[in-house]
């Protein structure tokens, strides 16, 4: 097969800040070509290149033997190459249908094509990328994280004639079968698949072959078949990870909060006891009530009724900022960093020190050698390296955005963590560091409730692990008998076996 | 998904959300508020009735209904644009200065206030859109400017008006319907299909995320650049009618127009945030507040009062609006 998409010494700086220093490679035609790299390694400045939303300032890329200069969006899919991007690019109070067809939305010349005909092409272009569970008229807003990134995957594929790039298309996704099976669609047309995820088990039974990126450069293109894990790790890191997290045993530790018959949302009657010591998981299938349960915790979301106890005192919570100073302190870490948590353009030391600034003082100067050095020691927990913290938080990548997010929610001294997917979309570096953080935390008197949607890290990392199904617990699971396939099962409902994959056949 | 056992429940909730969110993202609630205040209007001023009242009501509207119109477009992209006072003087001296008889005559005079208005909307387009310039500071120096230009023309309040736009644009269609009913009504009908149209909705799109229309193909700046062109046009329409409706020029004609027009815009319900709302409802807002000041005029309130009351009048309908907007979009039980 000859190249689709040769890349050759591609750079991209801002100001004084190297994105990209110098990647080559090249992607043949109905390949699925994995790009491996950590957090800021590269990966998004080159996706940014190949899809019009950033210029290079030097280096040549040539889509089918013609040189690829993309002055935007809209010419990159001329070109044939059309992105998924990582954080997703819909437009929340618009339909599914004009999301798929933006930005041109309406056919007609003269006069605006009519609603019903618009949803017509919309519905076949579901149609055609096997989407049967979202419907054309319905309004991003309303759609559950998981459908959303279906869409913007699905516009993708539907413009992606040559070269399809695809950045992190799982984050939100709790299961692939889909998107594989389109992916193999698209490949059988010898359409080329750039495929950037975390998750090597996901890359290893899709991609063929595999470029690894490391301080924005590229190290090298593999066979996945030929090389190992510890491989791909070593050149990732440059050097070899660190040694799996040890086990933890079960926590007797005080009993830091309770809920009793929690009604909120989804959540229908909820009883959960976290003590001091311990991590407790979450896992659920998607839209089970987990979203209701951690705001309602984290002080965002009102709860109908029941009882939620704090530090032994029944506390209201109403306010996230209510909730970090009911002692002994909630700090919640959302799910969206983008919409629900994050400053863009504040500096990373100033989003850290935030809550406890907010929380503490009123009306008081702040003092920016005095935030710094508070901000570098929570960093220090998080791993977050001191170099960043001046960096606006806009320009840092989305695993150094969730180490400041982690390190904000540190900083309140709260002692209890709830975590929404921690370690959502970023690299097994991150992932370690969050994880340190965590065995660490409740090491020394907090306790973590976390979801995650990837049960591998449930698994991992939990104490014990409550299973929702319906809004309701359907099992709890301790450290002992904690495997995948148990929670996989008790996610499906309490009475029903044998499991089913997660995520429904459509 | 989660509502398998209750469909029936979940598609009552989702209908009921449909509703309420078609009536919060439409000019359904200032309609009704204005419809409401007509009717008090009528109750304490039998005489509203009147061909002449009535004409005489929308000719004093228009020229606010048409600036909110124009103020519209960049508002929901997001941007915000206070050359409205310095165009609609400066439109309406150029207008009072340049006599043109005849129904001919008021065309071509359109046509150069039109074409006036949109040239100043294109600078202040390239200022924001193009070299980045934050739009309060742009559109303030083209404000100024277009004031100093008008004075530059005119000294003084004077000129002369045509005798065509003067009695027949403010005259009404077989002496039933105002001409002023007809323009703001093709005003309505513009948007409609606008809003429709590509251009429209990626005004919207750019208004609620920018980032995000970006990235699926939009040219935001492109966008924003024609919003403000768009607004320049409705601008000079405004001082179209205000130079007929006065009969004459005056080089500070557009400063009233300030503050009232992002008035008329709040009360129409469109998010100054951009994203949400539209020219419609910015037409039944203007439409409104005059519509108000007419009712507590008619009512005997001082005059001291009138700006009180005007405000709290305001504030309810913005409360109420986004009361809507939040029981609309209460979406996290699903």
């Amino acid at each position: 097969m000859g190249q689709l998409l040769a890349v050759q010494d591609l750079a991209k700086r801002y100001g004084a800040t190297v994105a990209l220093g110098g990647v080559t490679m090249g992607i043949r035609a109905g390949e699925v070509h994995a790009i491996l790299g950590e957090n800021g390694a590269g990966k998004s400045t080159l996706v940014k290149i190949l899809s019009g939303v950033v210029q290079p300032n030097d280096g040549t890329m040539l889509l089918d033997g013609a040189p690829h200069t993309p002055a935007s969006i809209f010419a990159a899919r001329g070109a044939g190459v059309s992105t998924a991007f990582q954080e997703l690019s819909l437009i929340p109070h618009l339909s599914v249908a004009e999301n798929l067809l933006l930005p041109k939305v309406s056919r007609g010349r003269f006069w605006p094509e009519r609603r019903a005909s618009i949803m017509q092409r919309a519905a076949a272009i579901l149609a055609e990328w096997e989407i049967t569970d979202i419907a054309p008229d319905a309004m991003i807003e309303d759609l559950p994280l998981a459908q959303r990134q279906r869409i913007e995957i699905t516009r993708a594929l539907s413009h992606a004639t040559r070269l399809l790039v695809l950045d992190e298309p799982t984050a939100a996704l709790p299961d692939t079968s889909w998107l594989f099976r389109q992916i193999r669609r698209l490949t059988e047309r010898g359409v080329a698949v750039m495929y950037i995820s975390h998750r090597l088990s996901e890359v290893r039974e899709i991609c063929q072959r595999a470029t690894i990126l490391r301080n924005g450069a590229s190290i090298e293109t593999v066979d996945l078949a030929g090389v190992d894990d510890a491989g791909i790790f070593a050149m990732m890191v440059g050097h070899a990870p660190a040694a799996p997290r040890s086990e933890t045993e079960t926590a007797t530790g005080d009993i830091l909060l309770e809920t009793r018959d929690l009604h909120v949302g989804a959540i229908k009657g909820l009883n959960l006891t976290l003590r001091a010591g311990e991590i407790v998981g979450v896992a659920a299938l998607e839209g089970q009530g987990q979203q209701d349960l951690f705001q309602a915790l984290g002080g965002v979301r009102k709860r109908a009724s029941g009882d939620i106890i704090v530090g032994g005192r029944s506390a209201p919570l109403g306010t996230p900022g209510k909730a970090q100073r009911t002692a002994p302190g909630i700090a919640f870490v959302p799910e969206e960093r983008k919409a629900d948590g994050i400053f863009d353009n504040l500096t990373a030391a100033t989003n850290i020190v935030m809550a406890d600034f907010a929380s503490r003082s009123t009306g008081a100067f702040v003092n920016a050698r005095l935030e710094r050095n508070r901000a570098a020691k929570s960093a220090e927990r998080v791993a977050l390296s001191p170099r960043y913290l001046g960096f606006e938080v806009g320009n840092l990548s989305g695993g150094n955005q969730q180490k400041v997010l982690l390190a904000r929610a540190l900083m309140t001294g709260a002692k209890i963590l709830i975590l929404f997917d921690p370690a959502r979309g970023v690299d097994v570096g991150t992932k370690q560091s969050i994880y340190a953080m965590m065995d660490d935390f409740v090491a020394n008197g907090g306790t973590i409730l976390f979801y995650s949607s990837e049960l591998t890290e449930l698994v991992q990392l939990s104490t014990r692990c409550v299973v929702l199904y319906n809004g309701q617990v359907s099992a709890e699971v301790s450290r002992a008998d904690m495997t995948e396939e148990r929670l996989l099962a008790a996610a499906h409902g309490p009475a029903r076996t044998p499991p089913t994959p997660l995520r429904e056949a459509s | 998904m989660t509502d398998a056992t209750h469909p029936s429940v979940a598609e009552t909730r989702a209908a009921r959300r449909v509703t309420l969110r078609h009536i919060a993202d439409s000019a359904f609630l200032i309609i009704v508020i204005y419809l409401v205040m007509a009717v008090v209007y009528v109750a304490v001023q039998p005489s509203a009735l009147s061909a002449y009242s009535i004409e005489s009501l929308f000719n004093n509207s228009l020229p606010l209904m048409l600036a909110a119109a124009g103020a519209t477009f960049v508002i929901l992209q997001g941007g915000f644009d206070l050359s409205v006072a310095g165009t609609i003087s400066l439109v309406n001296v150029v207008i009072a200065t340049t006599p043109m008889e005849g129904p001919g005559g008021a065309l071509a005079l359109l046509a150069l206030a039109v074409a006036l208005g949109m040239a100043v909307g294109a600078i202040n387009g390239i200022i924001v859109a193009y070299l980045r310039i934050q739009a309060i500071a742009a559109t303030l120096a083209t404000m100024i400017i277009c004031q100093g230009i008008a004075l530059l023309i005119l000294k003084a309040p004077g000129g002369m008006v045509s005798d065509f736009m003067v009695y027949e644009l403010t005259a009404s269609l077989t002496d039933r319907v105002p001409y002023a009913l007809v323009i703001a009504a093709l005003g309505v009908v513009f948007w409609t299909i606008y809003s429709r149209t590509d251009a429209g909705r990626n005004l919207l799109a750019v208004g609620q995320d920018r980032k995000a229309a970006a990235l699926s193909g939009i040219n935001v700046q492109r966008t924003e650049f024609f919003s403000f062109v768009w607004a320049g046009a409705f601008y000079a329409l405004a001082a179209y009618m205000l130079a007929a409706q006065t009969s004459t020029g005056n080089p500070s004609a557009g400063e009233p127009f300030l503050l009232l027009t992002f008035a008329a815009v709040a009360l129409g319900g469109t998010a100054f945030g951009g994203g949400r709302g539209g020219v419609t409802a910015s037409l039944f807002g203007a439409a409104t507040l005059m519509l108000m000041q007419k009712v507590l005029f008619a009512m005997g309130v001082s005059s001291f009062y009138t700006g009180v009351i005007q405000g709290m009048i305001m504030i309810t309908a913005v409360l109420f609006s986004a009361a809507v907007h939040h029981a609309a979009s209460n979406r996290r039980g699903a």
